[in-house]
Parts: structure tokens; sequence; C-alpha cells
């Protein structure tokens, strides 16, 4: 008995730590695939990074409510989690349908049914590259402002003196409050490789430091009053708190600690 | 000021720093890249195919093949600049389906009208084009052929055209698609000056301190030109623009004032102002008295639509009645000093041009019932917008205009010319510029945009409307014929003096069976023109021939019995002149594809197979009834054709173009600097046809419209000449002594238009005097009444539509839907509607709809927040799409004076599909 | 009882005609049936447009659908990982994962396996070939494996806030593929082919899929089960060859039970289709306490000499006895 009993313990720790060694590799291959690409255009109303890929289930209903050719399942190797639903603007973008389908045929929830109205969505955000938007060079193209479903709110074009002609450079200007990362203007744009692109917000949105409050420009009283619903997020009213201090960069140390001990601490050279 | 808009210019956003570097921001790595890539490119200047801005490019080519196209920085229109469509310039030669070769519809080996099209040989295709042409001519003699052209045509296309249609075949049947165009344009030019084209220039742009926009959305029609009104705007802080508009469009974005009216009622408006300019002491009497003389005409002009119900679809009939009696409503009531209800018989259908000069008093008369009240009431386009603020902006319109501080420019295109009182309106907006003093000096201007890039350079100065001859001429004057007759070198009364018929004309011709054989050039008419389901089935079930000369199928082809493959403009030499009088010339760059052919070939090749003794023997001219002339017949010039030296036998080709005169222009010439010239190629000859061509033609112009020499316009460091080109010198400014070559001195201004100055005198509602005063030096300040439109918006069909062009796409999209790009800019033709319309018909954005007139239906998207918002009661969309006819829906309805057709207003009803 | 004269111990006659092959193949038949109606339902759906009352017909996939445009249908064993993950998906994933539960509880819980899943048809065609060409194990498996991946995906689910199995399952996977084209389905299914066909026997249904673990255990309380008349059976062991599943013919327990009892039976019916003596057949309510269900009389002979001496199909012959589940004449 106690032969078989030690056969069995060794059998189970033998089993343990092959599950302990399968369980590793599956674990390695979760953390691997989940967080394969940091950004993809999700389904409008996709809840955050995160949430999105712990609820959807593949199921592809919100790829089939898609009245378009726009939601497709992500295949092998598109450095996206495979077989989450996701688009590519440049081959078709998202409309905004205004009932939202694809939202509504998500059955777990990923997809946000709460979203109620569509130009709320916010699945990227588009960024024009200056150096080669045809209407930064002058040429009278626009053709984003005018394709972009929030006209006027998320794509304004900004006039300016050319300088060295009589001529105005009708300059597109994103706003990031309102763009819902649709995509439609990098559908859109005539450039061989689209001059507008919706990308990561984190990757190119900075933040102003909650400390400092912007004063009031003639745009932003403008916006206010056009698309309230737009309005940024009332600033969180968290007391100002001290900066942490950059102690790992190089060159002169930032005060750390208690003022008194700085004070007391020997001085060099006495 | 005037409050800004909320999309207008902000000049306190992050981007303003940044625009400091806009521009060409290239390094000198990227120069030197560059260079090594262009190597072996050769560039060469070139016009812009597009609009009438006229903007300048450089083409490369190398091997054979456009590689790149820009923005030409030298030329003075654009410095460089070009917009979406002019940036593609190169591609639109090389879309998949360039049409190669002759395809003929054939059954059995020869041509059946009911056959499939097949490829054929240039010399079957013409062989059945002259036979059904001679079936056509010898049936119903000159009256029952017919081209229609374009304002797209270059100066030698068109004069080929013209002058083998008017002194060869004697038909007037010719006419460009600038009738859809800018025909109210002309005719208002020629009644208020005698002369056509504007009198001033773009620079005045950067001289105007007030920019008015009637009716037209710069922003996306003339993208270029804007981008200077833009410019003047912002460095120009007085200055301010102002939209009036049936909806908002793009270019309300800039303005400082938009003004949103109901179609038609800019009648009203500017009659208001007029009021107000006399009322308020504001006119420039001096002027006035100096200059100009007071003048009105009939009201009961009709609509341009058929007298009879035969033709029409039974929906339609209900409209096409009030062509002949209309019933005024309050407002015309009002208007035109009626009773409401008053059933007004429409007398003056066919002489709708005829006017007579007013006193002051009457004038004042005329405008006197035109008050703020009754305007803004009858105005005001936005349901939504509180009466008092419209009123507000009428007011602060009328100040920008009147203060005689500012310098005013008014741009209109098309929503003033596409108008059943276009000519009207017109001549509304010169009322207020003369009344003022303000046009044809620098920075003030009533300003006429012309939308295609020849329509000035070709369709009008070279004259292939059905009723014009070269440099300003017509028809119907026996002093222009002769002259015509004169510098072509024909026998007196060759020419036609019954004016011909115009677009619409032609088409309701084949129709009806009046036109058997159309030549449709560079324009695709079975697509743009209004009501199209009747033209498009009678091209197919009459026994009409239709022959289609396109460089890509389009509809009009699809509705064809032949069609022609064409060379595109930078595969043949040629000219245009744009909006400002400015004459452009390129070279030839690249060969034609396959056997495709230039239009001035073809025609030439046409001309070689018909002979003097069959066109210039007696010819029946059903309809003709003009002193010296048997009524109904065109006279036998034969026998002074061969008093001239003319052999009976000799063919139209010798005779009207390879003259002794014009094969002195030998090719190859120098200034080809090594081009080909795929016309002369085709023909086989040794002469330059498209130097002599405008050579011969540039006599018309000698003392009053000069052309410069055909060789200068090629010179390097020439981007464009304005005409009067007088002692190598452009003109800039019509009329204005120190400017204009040909004003006489002393007076200031001398409005020396020399057509209509022999008017009798009346007051507001008939003549008195018929004894004409002398007019000379005068322009013409009219009273013009408001006119309801024929067809408004009922209980059945409840909606505005107006069509019209968009910023991505020329036109029927024939060119530009070849570029891929362009076409996923804009892939279809939307439907703008204001949100609570849709919503009231259970629509939301992006639904498929049916739209339907009494003309017919199609189905649309639905976009509710583009490009055009519209207001309550009022629908938008472009006609650029084939596979969506939006221009079908539209009404028929013309101009009677112009005959320019309405695309600015129709009633249709929408619902979900 | 034992007036009956011993009968001899008849075997599984392969059928010689087409009756006799439809009749011996009906619920290999039906199962292919269900399982590409399933997935025409789902194709036709997406691919044609199929509707009802209106509404798509079947929208969706294994993982969730969506029936007629209201009745939502959803993976109960992707929302456990969900719940296990600490996501607590929207109710209509709650309510279609107790529908599926509940209507897999009535048809016999893993009767997904048999009747529904496409990995089936991958497995089966797998197991074809190994039959064909022979071969030995390369890896021996423990059945059990498939609990302990059952409890890893939980386990991980837990760890890394995704449902762990959905991610890498082969079955959705595939599925998804048929009906997308998204992405490396096939190369699952080849995989998985491969490892049933020359790896190890029934290696993935039998073994290794925590989604097969997952409807066993659901599977025991199911209520519709495979009856077996002891009364009948002759202990051939035809059945037991023919399972597809290695523990779950059991006859001392089914003789107790008076069904096959294991949780682990996918309800294919195989046994059924083999069994000479037709001592086994479906019953919906096969667990509900009853005399013998098939009404015989006759006591089935205890033993009988012939029983050991045809331990082989004829169409096996690298088969080997079930070693675990002597019949009673070896006990």
């Amino acid at each position: 008995m106690a032969a078989s009993r030690r056969q069995f313990l060794a059998r189970s720790a033998q089993g343990a730590a092959g599950a302990a060694c399968a369980g590793l590799a599956w674990f390695s291959l979760l953390r691997q695939e989940a967080h394969a690409a940091p950004f993809a255009l999700r389904p409008p109303g996709a809840r955050p990074a995160g949430d999105f890929e712990a609820l959807c289930v593949k199921c592809g209903q919100c790829v089939r409510a898609c009245p378009y050719p726009t939601l497709k399942l992500a295949p092998a190797a598109a450095g996206i989690p495979l077989g989450t639903p996701y688009f590519v603007p440049r081959e078709e973008p998202c409309h905004l349908c205004e009932d939202i389908p694809c939202a509504k045929a998500c059955p777990t929830g990923a997809l946000d049914k709460a979203l109620d109205r569509v130009d709320r969505a916010r699945m990227g955000l588009a960024v024009v590259d200056a150096e080669n938007c045809l209407s930064w060079q002058g040429l009278r193209c626009e053709v984003c402002y005018r394709v972009c479903p929030v006209k006027g709110r998320a794509i304004t074009v900004d006039p300016h003196p050319r300088g060295i002609s009589k001529h105005a450079v009708f300059v597109p200007v994103v706003h990031a409050q309102d763009c819902t990362g649709c995509g439609l203007c990098e559908k859109a744009c005539p450039t061989q490789v689209a001059a507008i692109r919706v990308v990561d917000p984190r990757l190119v949105q900075g933040r102003i430091g909650e400390h400092f409050r912007r004063p009031a420009t003639t745009r932003d009283a403008g916006l206010a009053e056009a698309s309230p619903e737009s309005a940024p997020a009332a600033p969180t009213a968290a007391p100002m708190k001290p900066s942490a201090a950059p102690s790992s960069l190089p060159g002169p140390q930032a005060p750390t600690g208690k003022a008194v001990d700085y004070l007391n601490a020997p001085v060099e050279g006495l | 000021m005037t409050s800004l808009t909320r999309r207008a210019f902000i000049k306190s956003s992050v981007a303003t720093a940044t625009a400091a570097t806009v521009g060409f921001p290239v390094s000198q790595v990227a120069l030197a890249q560059a260079r090594k890539a262009e190597a072996g490119w050769a560039w060469d200047k070139a016009v812009c195919r597009f609009c009438g801005t006229g903007c300048g490019i450089q083409v490369a080519t190398a091997g054979g093949k456009i590689v790149a196209t820009k923005g030409d920085p030298a030329a003075p229109v654009n410095k460089g600049l070009n917009c979406i469509k002019g940036y593609f310039n190169g591609k639109i030669l090389y879309g998949a389906d360039r049409l190669t070769q002759p395809l003929m519809r054939m059954k059995d080996g020869k041509f059946d009208k009911k056959g499939d099209f097949a490829p054929v040989t240039w010399k079957a295709a013409m062989d059945e084009m002259e036979k059904q042409f001679r079936r056509a001519y010898q049936e119903k003699g000159p009256s029952g052929v017919s081209i229609i052209g374009s304002g797209q045509y270059t100066i030698q296309e068109g004069y080929v055209a013209a002058k083998l249609m008017k002194a060869g075949f004697r038909s007037n049947n010719i006419d460009p698609n600038a009738r859809h165009c800018m025909a109210s344009a002309v005719a208002a030019f020629m009644q208020t000056f005698g002369v056509d084209e504007p009198a001033n220039v773009y620079d005045d742009i950067e001289l105007a301190d007030t920019v008015v926009l009637w009716g037209a959305n710069m922003a996306e029609a003339h993208p270029v030109l804007w981008s200077r009104v833009t410019d003047r705007r912002l460095v120009a802080k007085a200055t301010k623009v102002v939209n009036v508009t049936t909806y908002r469009n793009m270019s309300s974005d800039l303005s400082d004032l938009e003004i949103v009216i109901k179609p038609s009622t800019d009648l009203a408006l500017q009659n208001w102002i007029a009021r107000e300019i006399v009322a308020r002491g504001a006119m420039n009497k001096a002027f006035v008295e100096k200059h100009c003389v007071f003048a009105t005409g009939p009201y009961d002009i009709g609509y341009g639509m058929r007298p009879t119900s035969k033709f029409a679809y039974e929906a339609e009939k209900d409209i096409q009645a009030k062509e002949l009696v209309v019933t005024l409503d309050k407002y015309e009531a009002v208007g035109q000093r009626r009773k409401v209800g008053e059933q007004v018989e429409q007398k003056s259908r066919t002489s709708a041009g005829r006017h007579w000069l007013i006193s002051f008093e009457e004038f004042k008369r005329g405008v006197e019932p035109y008050t703020l009240d009754f305007v803004a009431e009858l105005c005001k386009g936005d349901p939504d917008e509180p009466l008092a603020k419209f009123k507000e902006k009428l007011e602060q319109l009328l100040q920008l205009m009147i203060d005689p501080k500012r310098n005013v420019i008014s741009f209109w295109t098309m929503g003033f010319n596409q108008h059943q009182r276009g000519v009207w309106v017109n001549e509304q907006c010169y009322m207020i510029h003369l009344l003022l003093g303000k046009h044809a000096t620098p920075g003030n201007a009533a300003f006429s945009l012309t939308g295609q890039p020849s329509a000035c350079g070709t369709a009008r100065e070279v004259g292939t409307f059905a009723h014009r001859l070269p440099a300003d001429m017509v028809v119907d004057n026996p002093a222009h014929r002769a002259l015509t007759e004169k510098t072509w070198k024909l026998p007196a009364k060759t020419l036609n003096p019954k004016p011909g018929s115009d677009i619409m004309g032609i088409l309701r011709d084949i129709e009806d069976g009046g036109v058997k054989f159309l030549w449709v050039q560079v324009t695709n008419p079975f697509q743009s023109s209004p009501n199209a389901n009747h033209w498009i089935k009678a091209a197919r079930e009459t026994d009409s021939f239709i022959v289609v000369a396109d460089c890509y199928p389009t509809l009009s082809g699809k509705v064809a019995d032949l069609v022609l493959p064409a060379a595109m403009i930078f595969e043949k030499w040629g000219a245009y002149g744009n909006a400002e009088r400015r004459t452009q010339m390129w070279r030839q760059q690249v060969d034609p594809p396959g056997e495709a052919r230039t239009d001035v070939w073809m025609m030439l090749e046409f001309a070689k197979r018909f002979r003097l003794k069959e066109v210039w023997g007696e010819k029946a001219l059903p309809g003709l009834k003009v002193e010296g002339y048997a009524d109904g017949r065109l006279p036998d010039v034969l026998a002074e054709a061969k008093a001239l030296g003319y052999d009976p036998e000799a063919t139209l080709y010798d005779v009207l173009f390879a003259r002794p005169e014009n094969k002195a222009f030998a090719w190859p010439d120098p200034v080809a600097k090594g081009k080909a010239n795929s016309t002369v190629k085709a023909l086989g000859e040794n002469w330059f046809v498209e130097k002599a061509l405008f050579e011969e033609y540039a006599q018309f112009g000698r003392g009053h419209h000069d052309l410069a020499p055909f060789d200068l316009y090629y010179r390097d460091d020439v981007r464009g000449l304005r005409w009067p080109v007088v002692n190598g010198k452009e003109t800039k400014y019509r009329f204005l002594e120190g400017h204009a070559p040909y004003a006489k001195a002393g007076a200031r201004f001398d409005f020396y238009g020399p057509a209509r100055k022999a008017l009798p005198t009346g007051d507001l509602d008939k003549v008195t005097d018929a004894k004409p005063p002398s007019l000379a030096g005068k322009a013409k300040i009219f009273f013009r009444p408001y006119a309801a439109p024929v067809e408004q918006p009922d209980a059945n069909y409840d909606l505005w539509l107006c069509t019209g062009r968009i910023l991505e796409h020329w036109h029927t999209g024939s060119m530009t839907r070849r570029v891929a790009e362009l076409n996923r800019s804009a892939p279809t033709a939307l439907l703008y509607m204001h949100p609570a319309d849709a919503e009231k018909r259970g629509i939301k954005r992006n639904d498929v709809v049916w739209i339907e007139s009494r003309r017919g239906k199609l189905k649309l998207v639905v976009d509710t927040k583009g490009r055009n918002a519209m207001p309550k009661g009022s629908v938008f969309a472009a006609f650029f799409d084939e596979a969506l006819l939006v221009n079908k829906l539209a009404l028929d309805a013309v101009d009677p004076i112009s005959r320019e057709s309405d695309f600015k207003k129709c009633a249709v009803k929408v619902t979900k599909a | 009882m034992n007036a009956v004269s011993p009968r001899a111990v008849r075997h599984f006659e392969p059928p010689t005609t087409l009756s006799g092959w439809l009749v011996a193949r009906r619920f290999q038949l039906a199962r292919r049936i269900t399982q590409a109606g399933v997935l025409l339902l789902f194709a036709g759906t997406a691919a044609w447009g199929w509707k009802l009352a209106g509404a798509p017909l079947l929208a969706g996939n294994l993982s969730a659908a969506t029936l007629a445009g209201s009745v939502p249908l959803v993976d109960p064993f992707a929302v456990l990982q969900m719940l296990a993950a600490g996501r607590v998906p929207e109710s209509t994933a709650l309510g279609g994962a107790l529908l599926v539960l509940a209507a897999y509880l009535v048809a016999g819980g893993r009767a997904f396996c048999a009747w529904a899943c496409p990995m089936n048809l991958v497995t089966d065609a797998a197991h074809a070939m190994r039959q064909r060409v022979g071969g030995r194990d390369l890896v021996h498996l423990s059945p059990s494996m498939r609990y302990w991946a059952l409890g890893l995906a939980l386990v991980l689910s837990a760890l890394t806030g995704l449902a762990a199995f959905e991610w890498v399952s082969p079955i959705a996977m595939l599925h998804r593929e048929l009906l997308f084209g998204a992405g490396l389905g096939l190369t699952a299914a080849a995989a998985i082919f491969l490892l049933d066909a020359f790896v190890a026997k029934r290696a993935w249904c039998g073994h290794l899929c925590p989604l097969g673990a997952f409807w066993s255990v659901a599977g025991r309380a199911g209520l519709t089960k495979v009856a077996f008349s002891d009364a009948a059976c002759t202990r051939c062991g035809d059945c037991v060859r023919a399972c597809p599943e290695p523990r779950v013919l059991d006859f001392k327990n089914c003789a107790a039970r008076g069904f096959v009892a294991a949780g682990e039976c996918t309800n294919c019916g195989e046994c059924i289709a083999v069994c000479p003596e037709k001592a086994l057949r479906f019953d919906l309510l096969a667990r509900a306490p009853r005399p013998d269900p098939f009404r015989r009389k006759e006591k089935p002979h205890e033993t009988h000499p012939a029983r050991s001496s045809s331990p082989r199909s004829p169409r096996s012959p690298s088969r080997r006895s079930p070693r675990r589940f002597p019949t009673r004449s070896s006990a």
C-alpha cells in the first residue's frame, strides 16, 4: 500500500508539474496574444483595452450586424488578437451608423450598448501628417474635412495666409474631443499613402498639467456653445500634488525629502 | 464687427503658429533626390483641364507618358497651387477604359440602330457617319443636323466646329454645354454692356473690401480663386465676405455674413438693395447720369418649356401648362404691380429679350414695392431663422455694399445663371453695381465667374452658340453675317440668319423628330441635361443617328449609335480662355492612345467628305422669315462661289480649312520645340492646323477683342494673356480710361459695347416711343421684377431640389471618376438633407431613399451632416455620379432669354427606400 | 428466469446491403447532418442572409449566436471563464449561456461534442485514418488530463483576466475560419488531425479538450442517456470498441445504473448502432428508476465460453481488447 501510495503521490506530482508546465506555456501565449497589438480600431462602443479583450467572445455578430464591409475578425498574423473584431479605415472605415447595430449585436457587452450616440464613440484619433498633407502644401483639397461625419467639430479647416503668394492655405486641424476615430478621412485622403491616419490616441496625445487651467479662447467658447455634449469632462477637483522628482535623471539632484533634513545636512567644503 | 460663424477662421488657435512654415518645405536633400528621380523628364507649361479659374500647371513627360504634373509657380492665377482635381491632371489620361477605337452599333456586319457596339475602323465609322448625315441633311435640311459642343473645347476645336456647321453646312444647330453654364451671363452682358465677358480681372480680389457671393459656392467650384478671396479676407482685416445662398455650403465657412434665401428670391432681394440705394441717396448720380440709361422689358416671357403637352409625361402636364398661362401669386402680384390670382398669358414667350428704355422715375416706381418687410418675408430661406435676424442681415449686406469707402466685388456662377430668370438676375447685379458706380474699376466689379476652362475662350469668344458668330457677333445681325462671310471668304448669304436650336432645343428636336443627326463633342449631355429620361429614350427610339466623340465611355456614349475615341487635353495642341479673359496655350505632350484622334482631325476628315455643290445650293429652312431671304429657304450661293473662284466640286475641307493662307503655316514649327502634333500626323499633311486656325480666328477680334500672335503665348515667360492684347500689352479693365485700349478718352468710362444699343423708349409696361436715342458709350440699368419659379414644392412634391458640383469631381465625372483616389474621396453622390426633414420621413443618415420628381425617380444615400447644410425644405445632390442621374429629376425649364436650363430648383419628394 | 436456453454471443456484422449500411451508420449520418446543419445555419445566415421572422436566422458562431434576432445563445464555458476572469458579461450573455446549458442538459451534456462541434468531424476523420493505417500511440495520455486543462483554463482566466481557453480554442478558431475566414482554424484542425491520427488515439476529444471536460461535468446531470439492458447484453464488447471515449462503457456500472452514467459519454450512438442485441438505446428519462427499460424477460447468459475468444473486431485488427473493462467472463 505504501508503495502504491508513493506511486500515486509521484504520479500526482508528475501530473501537477505537467499541468504547471502546460499552464505556463498557455499563460505566456495568452499574454503574448492578448497584447499582440497595442492598438486596433475596434467597433464603436468597444470597452477600453483589457476589458474589451476579456469580454469579447469573438462570435462575429458585430461583423454580421455591420451593414458595410467594415468590420472583420482578425486573422492570424494581423498583429491583432486573433478573432477579435477590428477595421482598417483605409480599406473600409466605420460609417458611424446612427443606430449602432454592431454594439447592439454584442451579446457580452464587449461593445457597450450604453453608447447612445455614435458620434460619442472614441475608436481612435485622426492625425494629420503635415509634411505630406496636400492642404498643408496649399492645395485646395480638404477632403478629410468634407467627409468628416462630425464635420466642423472633429476636423476644422483653419485658413492662413500663404505668405509667398496672395493665396490662403486651408489647414485641416483635428480636434480630439470630437474625433470618433471612424477613419472616413483616412479612407478618403487622396494622397498615395493617406496623410491623415487614425492612431492610438495614447501615442500622440499629451496632457496639460492639472494644476494649470487653459484660458478660454475664441475656439473653446465657440465649441462649447455649439456642442455642449462634446465639451471635455469637468476637470477633477483633486488637490494639487507635489510632482514626483525625476531623481533618476543625471545632473543636479532635485530636492527630495524634508526641507529640514536638507538644511541640516553638512555643507560641502566646511 | 459682424459675428463669426462657428467654423469661421480663428486666429487664436494653436495652428496659427505653425502656419508660418506652411508652403513648400523642401530641403536641399529632398531637392537633390528629386532631381535624380526626375532625370530625363521634360517639363513644359500647360493649363489645368478643369474649371474656369484657369490655373497654370507644369507637365512632365518621359517615354511618351505623362509622369508628373505640378502647379506652375509662375502662373499668376494660381502661383503653383492646384485643387484636388488639378492635382490629378496627369492621371485622368490613364483610366483603364480609355476609348482607343471607334465603336459602332452593329448587326450582321453592318450598322444597326438596335445592334450592339463593336469595334470598327475609322473608315467604316466615318462612312456610316457620312451616310447618316447625308440622310438627315437631305431629309431635313440644315436644321436636321446638329452638334452639341463644349466650354471645354479648345479654341481651335470650337472654331472648326462652328465654321464647319455655320459656313459649311449652313446650320446654326451647334450649341455648347456652356448653354447650361453661363448663357444667362452672356445675354446679360450683351443687354447691359453690348459686349460679352467680364470687365475686371482676378487681381481685383486683392483690392476688395466687400466680396459678395451670389449663388456661387466658390470654395468648391473655383477652389484656387477662393483661396485668393480667403487670403484677402485674412490679410485685410476690414474685408468682409457675404454668402448669399439657398443653403449653407463650404463658402459659408469663411463668410462673415451668410444669407440663406429661398430659390429665385434673389430677384426681390436685389430690387430691395436698388430701392434702398436710391431711397438713401447712395446712388452715384454723376456716374449714372453720365454713363447709364434705364431699361426694362416684358414680364410675360414664359419659362422656356415646350408650348405643347404632346411629349410631356402625365405628371409633367400641370407644370407644362404654366408655359402659356400663369396665375400670379401674392409676391409676384406685389412685385409686378398686379393683382393676386391674375391669370397672365405669356405673350412675350418668343420675344423675351425685347427691352426698351425707361426714365429714372419709372425705374424708381418699379423698385418701390420691394420694401424690407416684403422682401424679408419673401426671401428668408431658413424657416428656423427669426425674421428680425434675417432683416438685420439684409441691412448688413446693404451697408457692406453701399458704403462709399468700400470696394465691392460680386461673384456669381450657377445660382444666378441656372435660373428661370437668369438674365434678369444677372442684370440686377449690374444694376446694383452701376447705381453705385462700382464696376470696371480696380477693386469694384460685378464679376460673372465661368464654370468651364474655356467657356469664355471658346464657347463665347469663338461663337459656338446657336445664335453666335466669332467675336461677340450674332447670326441674326446682317452686318455681322456680312463681316463673317467676308472674313471667311464666303459668298454673301451663305450664313444662315436664323438662330439654331440651343442644347435643350436640339434634345427636344430629337424627341420630336426635327433633328436626325447629332454629333456630341467634349461633353456628356445625356447625363448632364435636365429631364434626361426624355432625351435618353428619344436617342434610342427615334431614327436619329447620334455620334459621341469622347475619351471614355459615358452615358452619352451608351445611348449613341457611334462612339469615336477622342484625344485628351495633353494629347493635342490647344488653347483655353478663362474667366478673366486670359488666353493660355499648351503644346501636345504625348500621343493619344491607340486609334484615338483629336476632335479637330475628326471634323477635318468629315469636311473632306462633303462638296460645295451639296451644301451651298438652295436649302429648305422651315420657319425662316428674314428680310432679304425667301421665306423658308436659304438661297443657292454656288454661282457666287464660282465667282469667288471656288469649284463646286471642292470639298469643305479645302474651302474652309486647308486654304492656301492656312497651309502657309508650316509644320514642323520651331514653336513646337520638338513636340509632336497628332492632328497633323493623322491628316498626313504638313501645315500646322492649330496655329493656322487660331490666326485665322484671331482676325475677328482685331480692333476690339485682340488676341496676341500664336507664338507669343508659347514664349517661356508668358503665362497666358488677358485680351484685348494691344501692342503686346494685355488689358486689366475694360471700359475704364487708362486701362481699356478702346475706351474713348475724356469720360473716364466708356461702355463701348455696340450690341443692343438701338432701343425704343417706354414706361414700365410698354413702349411709348419707338425712335431710338443715342446710347453710345452707355450701360443699361435694368428694372427686372420678381418672378416665382414655375415649379414649386406642393403637398405631393414637397421639397426643393438643387443639383450641382462638388470639389472632388468634374461635371459628369467621366475623367475624375477614372482617378481611383478621387473616386475613393467621393465615391457616390449623396442627398444632403436637413436632419429634421429626414427624421420626419423616418430617415437616418446613410439610409437609402427614393427621390422622385414629376420627371423620374432614383435611389440615393442620405447625408444629414455632410458638406452642405440644407435648410428645412431643401435637398441637394451632385450630378457627377453616372450611376445616379440626378439631373434627370431636374425641370427642363430654361431662361426664356438665354435658353439656359435651371438646375437649381425643382420640386421633389423623398421617401425611405 | 433460467428457463431460457443459453444464447450464443453474436457480434456486430458489417452490413452487406445499402439499407443495412444505412441502419448501421444511422447515428453517424444523423450526427453528420446536425454538424453540417449547424454550420449551414450559421453560414446560410452569414452568406445568403437566411432569415426567420424577418430577423437573421442564426447569426454569430458557436461561441455566441443569436437565433432569429432575439434568442441569445452563448457558450456557457466561455461565460464561466469570463466570470473566473472577474468580468461579468451582460445579461444577454448570461441568459444565453443558461439557455445553451439547459438545452444540452436535456440533450445530454456532451451531446455538443458529438452532434455540434465541428472538430468532431476532424477527430472522427483522424480516427478513421488511424484505423486504416494502424500505428501505436506515441505518447500515453490520460483521459483525465482534460480536467486539468479545464482547471487550468479557469485558473489562467483568473490570472490573466482573459477567457483563457477562448483565446486559444482550436474549436472556436475552426468555426470562425469556416464562417468568417478569420485565421488559423484550418491550421489548428490540421494539427489536431495529425495529433489524433498519429500521436495518440482520440487524443483531443478523449483526453485534452477542456471544453469537452466542461460538458463532461455538465453531462453528469444530463437527461438524455444511453439506456443499458443488462438482460440483453451478451458482453460481446462491440460497443466498447465502437465507443470513442476511453472510460465510458463500464458494464458493471451500466448494469447497476441501467444506463451509461459516465459524464464523458457524448451520446454519439455508435454503441447503439453496433450492438447486435439491441441492449443499448437512447432514453430521455433513462436516469429515472424503473425496472428493465427494455422489458425483456430473459436474463442474458451469465457466462459464455465464446466471449473471450473473439475480442477483436475484424475491421480493427490492431485494436486491443479493453483492458480496464473486462467482461464478466473474464472477471
